[in-house]
């Protein structure tokens, strides 16, 4: 029972800080969903006692800033031991060990041994460690390049006329007027043939 | 499985279409000359006769410009309408002779093989964009359970492939993903990969597919966000691949399910009924150049890559520019290169959602229209197959044909208003052009019942075909209101496609939510409710027997305010056993496994609202594993110094303002950046109440007071039944 028997005194911050550094520091634990209350409560008092100390070089932050500050010191130490030699980047350690933690069931396979740099079970940091995931398989590049469609007459029509210059609109305009002279001549006759009949 | 001789060849990367390679299942040059020659002669057949009797109809008093712009317009209409009608009745046909179709493709693997292992590997790639994630991911798991059932899970992949925008979705998507793939053990066979941006919509998310991943596997299967296919159909499609090396596309005919409203029933229980008679015919017909309808298909993924990348067209957007309907091009590019496309006429397996409400099913033709619209340019582009050509052309048809038929009425109004129909030579020519035209449209639904009412196609019990035949009639109903309605919108919508009005990409709904507002029908349909009321007094003032012609469209437009609200409503005449369809009476085991583990998500409480509508976001900021999942899985970048101080004033701002106080883009920039996220994550939990926003001072004490694991919150936990096939 040693470990639950640490005496907070801190010499700086009032009451009312260190209370609200606990509650938060409680909640934030409890986000873990470390759901062994001993457990939580040990890392809440140990990770209190390392803020004190660093709240008395710097008072300017808040107790609850330099608590969770604490906690994620606590957390990039534990999680560098076990990823060691995996050369993750600061925000990948921290990111992927979290999720490593996760996957493996850590918070109830585990639960004691969380932020515990002291003692890290061999089966509990090859779980974490084999548990970094990647979302899609390896790459296996191809090409695929789009072939142009030669889009007959209906392209070369919007490729003049958008494009092109003054004669393409002219001839077209000609053929307009052709389909147009076409079209009247049918309407005649057919009107002409509609009436003899 | 080693390609066709003539697809190897040079020819194929050529200017003309590659003919295909003779091979089991494969319709023949002949046969596929035959069928069409067949159909397309009872096709023209029914044209002219229903071209003469108009123009016998018009001829009395001479051919003014309305008459000619009536048979003008009146043959394309009328063209249509036979293809409907020859393609169902050739459909009933092919269904009820007593021995499967000569190129039925089942018939190409052997049944006795059924359990062999297959020799491919397959990815099921399932594109989504700010859908609904539990249904995408729940539709996702009954699939996986349904092939796990096969024996065959291990032959396939599956790609959650994001284009989502709306930052909280994004989140939910990786969280769920993450979680699907712990609950099904799943690592290393289901992949999600978020586009950062959507470049060329969703053809441009497979393309993207294809580029990173497509040597990996000889076939893809296409998903829609809310398809679900059985794991036996999936085998079965492979295994058809397999057996025929020259197929390139082989699409098959998803059936709607998952209707909660009226209108969605509806149109559920039409498809149903009618849909396999005119796959049947369709398959008949188009033989080895069938279409591509973007999803539920399998895709041979080699010459997909080599031959169907698609250009943009000339012109600028919306006419020209990206090509958004890519299925149809796809299928043309595909059988180009000599590998056919081809329908696979099935009865179950293959399902997808349609939209709940007129509105919606509108908002979804709006975007169809345009893609159709745009093929105008393909129409006469060299080197299609002809039947390319022709399915280019039914597809803007399928718009097309809307601005044709109000002209049809206008200058029919204007016809009356002059000189009517005169001489008992014109009347009788009408009435039988008339008695055509309903034989055309109603007869291929008489002949369905018919067959329904005799076989039981669809149910066996008696009672259920007498209920067929009620829902039936009372579905004629419906479409007869709506297809005026459509009209109206489908002819706007292609004029704002021509003059150039574009559309923008969103999230399709797929269900209801809950609370209809009225405004939204009134102020969609007002306007086609007083062109209806201005029609019917002008009809009114024109002749009484004109008013009696036109009123069955007039009404249906006057009525469209009221249509649309109450084919929303969610009564929907379940109980009383009308609009039933197979999938709703008994579901296949891959549908019953969704419906319970959705109506498990569907019954948990819920969150105060605004933290639902961001559980996403919420999650990836409080919760150390959703924002470590996150953070793992953006790509780290170099970002100057400047933008690191901004992206540092972004995240204090959604602190201390909220997430509101950014706009999407400003969101998405933060949640970008792993040391942005990461940052937050910290600063959140470290910062006073004092400091940060209400949103968040809500967000940390709902969190710890109610909030459920982030990742059960989204997907079911409800353990599967062993026996999802």
């Amino acid at each position: 029972m040693d470990a639950v028997t640490i005496h907070f005194a801190p010499k700086t911050g009032t009451e009312e800080e260190w209370n609200e550094a606990y509650a938060r520091l409680a909640d934030y634990f409890r986000s873990y969903r470390l759901h062994n209350r001993i457990r939580r409560t040990q890392v809440i008092l140990e990770t209190l006692r390392r803020a004190a100390e660093a709240h008395e070089k710097d008072s300017a932050k808040s107790p609850t800033a330099h608590a969770i500050g604490q906690a994620r010191l606590m957390l990039h130490d534990w999680l560098g031991d076990i990823y060691k030699g995996m050369e993750l980047t600061d925000s990948q350690l921290e990111a992927s060990g979290r999720l490593g933690f996760h996957l493996c069931d850590g918070p109830n396979r585990w639960p004691h041994f969380f932020i515990d740099r002291e003692n890290l079970p061999v089966d509990m940091s090859e779980a974490m460690r084999s548990a970094v995931r990647t979302s899609g398989p390896r790459l296996q590049v191809s090409k695929m390049t789009p072939r142009p469609i030669d889009l007959g007459i209906i392209g070369d029509v919007a490729e003049d006329t958008f494009e092109g210059g003054r004669p393409a609109l002219v001839r077209y305009l000609i053929l307009l007027i052709v389909i147009a002279g076409v079209l009247t001549a049918i309407y005649w006759l057919t009107t002409y043939w509609v009436a003899s009949l | 499985m080693s390609a066709p001789a003539a697809i190897t060849s040079p020819a194929a990367l050529g200017p003309r279409t590659v003919p295909l390679v003779p091979h089991a299942g494969m319709p023949s040059a002949v046969q596929s000359r035959m069928r069409r020659v067949t159909f397309f002669s009872l096709v023209f057949l029914g044209t002219v006769i229903g071209g003469w009797l108009m123009f016998l109809m018009l001829q009395p008093n001479g051919f003014t410009w309305y008459k000619i712009g009536m048979l003008a317009i009146f043959l394309p209409l009328y063209y249509l309408l036979n293809v409907g009608f020859w393609t169902a009745l050739i459909g009933l046909w092919i269904i009820n002779r007593p021995k499967p179709d000569a190129i039925d493709l089942f018939r190409t693997i052997a049944r006795e093989n059924a359990n062999d292992p297959l020799g491919a590997t397959t990815a099921i790639t399932v594109p989504v964009y700010n859908e609904d994630v539990t249904r995408v991911y729940e539709g996702i798991r009954a699939i996986y359970h349904s092939l796990e059932q096969t024996g065959q899970i291990k032959h396939f992949d599956f790609f959650i492939l994001s284009d989502s925008d709306d930052t909280n979705k994004w989140i939910e998507e990786e969280a769920s993903w993450l979680e699907l793939c712990r609950q099904l053990n799943a690592f290393g066979r289901i992949f999600y990969r978020k586009r950062r941006k959507p470049i060329n919509r969703k053809s441009g998310n497979m393309s993207d597919f294809c580029r990173r991943w497509g040597k990996r596997y000889r076939y893809m299967i296409v998903m829609d966000a809310d398809s679900v296919m059985s794991g036996k159909l999936l085998v079965d499609m492979v295994r058809i691949m397999e057996k025929n090396p020259g197929l390139g596309i082989l699409q098959t005919f998803p059936k709607q399910i998952g209707a909660e409203t009226f209108l969605g029933r509806v149109m559920q229980f039409g498809q149903a009924l009618y849909g396999p008679t005119f796959i049947a015919g369709l398959n008949y017909w188009q033989g080895g150049e069938a279409n591509f309808w973007g999803h539920n298909a399998i895709l041979r993924l080699a010459p997909f890559i080599e031959y169907c990348a698609l250009p943009p067209l000339p012109a600028k957007v919306p006419f020209g520019g990206h090509i958004m309907s890519h299925d149809f091009v796809e299928a043309a590019l595909m059988r180009k290169a000599g590998y056919a496309v081809r329908l696979l006429v099935s009865s179950a397996g293959s399902y997808e959602e349609g939209p709940p409400t007129l509105i919606d099913t509108l908002k979804r033709d709006r975007r169809w229209c345009l893609g159709n619209m745009q093929h105008f340019w393909l129409l006469f582009a060299k080197g299609w197959h002809p039947m390319s050509r022709i399915n280019f052309f039914h597809g803007i048809m399928c718009y097309g044909s809307s601005p044709l038929w109000l002209g049809f009425l206008i200058l029919g109004t204007i016809m009356a208003a002059h000189d009517g129909i005169t001489g008992a030579k014109s009347t009788f020519a009408g009435e039988l052009l008339l008695g055509f035209t309903v034989m055309f449209i109603f007869m291929p639904k008489v002949l369905i019942l018919l067959d329904e009412l005799v076989t039981g196609r669809m149910f066996q019990p008696f009672r259920l075909r007498i209920l067929t035949v009620f829902s039936s009639l009372l579905d004629t109903f419906v479409f007869t209101l709506m297809a005026p309605i459509m009209m109206i919108f489908h002819t706007r919508f292609v004029f704002n496609t021509i003059i150039g009005k574009s559309v923008s990409w969103v999230a399709q709904r797929r269900k209801l939510h809950p609370g209809l507002d009225w405004r939204e029908p009134i102020l969609t349909f007002g306007t086609s409710a007083l062109i209806g009321l201005a029609w019917a007094v002008l009809a009114f003032f024109i002749s009484h027997q004109f008013l009696i012609w036109i009123s069955p469209v007039l009404v249906a437009l006057m009525l469209s305010v009221p249509f649309a609200i109450l084919t929303s409503s969610t009564r929907t005449f379940q109980r009383l056993g009308l609009f039933l369809t197979p999938e709703e009476l008994n579901p296949v085991p891959v549908l019953q496994s969704l419906r319970d583990h959705m109506n498990e998500v569907k019954d948990r409480p819920k969150l105060p609202q605004e933290i639902e509508q961001r559980f996403g976001l919420v999650q990836a900021i409080l919760d150390p594993y959703v924002n470590g999942l996150h953070v793992s899985l953006l790509r780290r970048r170099k970002s100057p110094h400047h933008s690191r101080e901004y992206l540092a004033y972004l995240s204090h701002k959604m602190l201390a303002q909220g997430p509101d106080s950014l706009t999407g883009r400003e969101l998405s920039a933060v949640m970008y950046d792993p040391d942005s996220v990461t940052h937050l994550h910290y600063q959140l939990w470290s910062s006073l109440e004092e400091q940060l926003a209400t949103f968040w001072r809500v967000a940390i004490r709902q969190y710890n007071l109610v909030a459920p694991n982030p990742f059960f919150h989204l997907l079911s936990q409800r353990k599967t039944p062993e026996t999802v096939v």
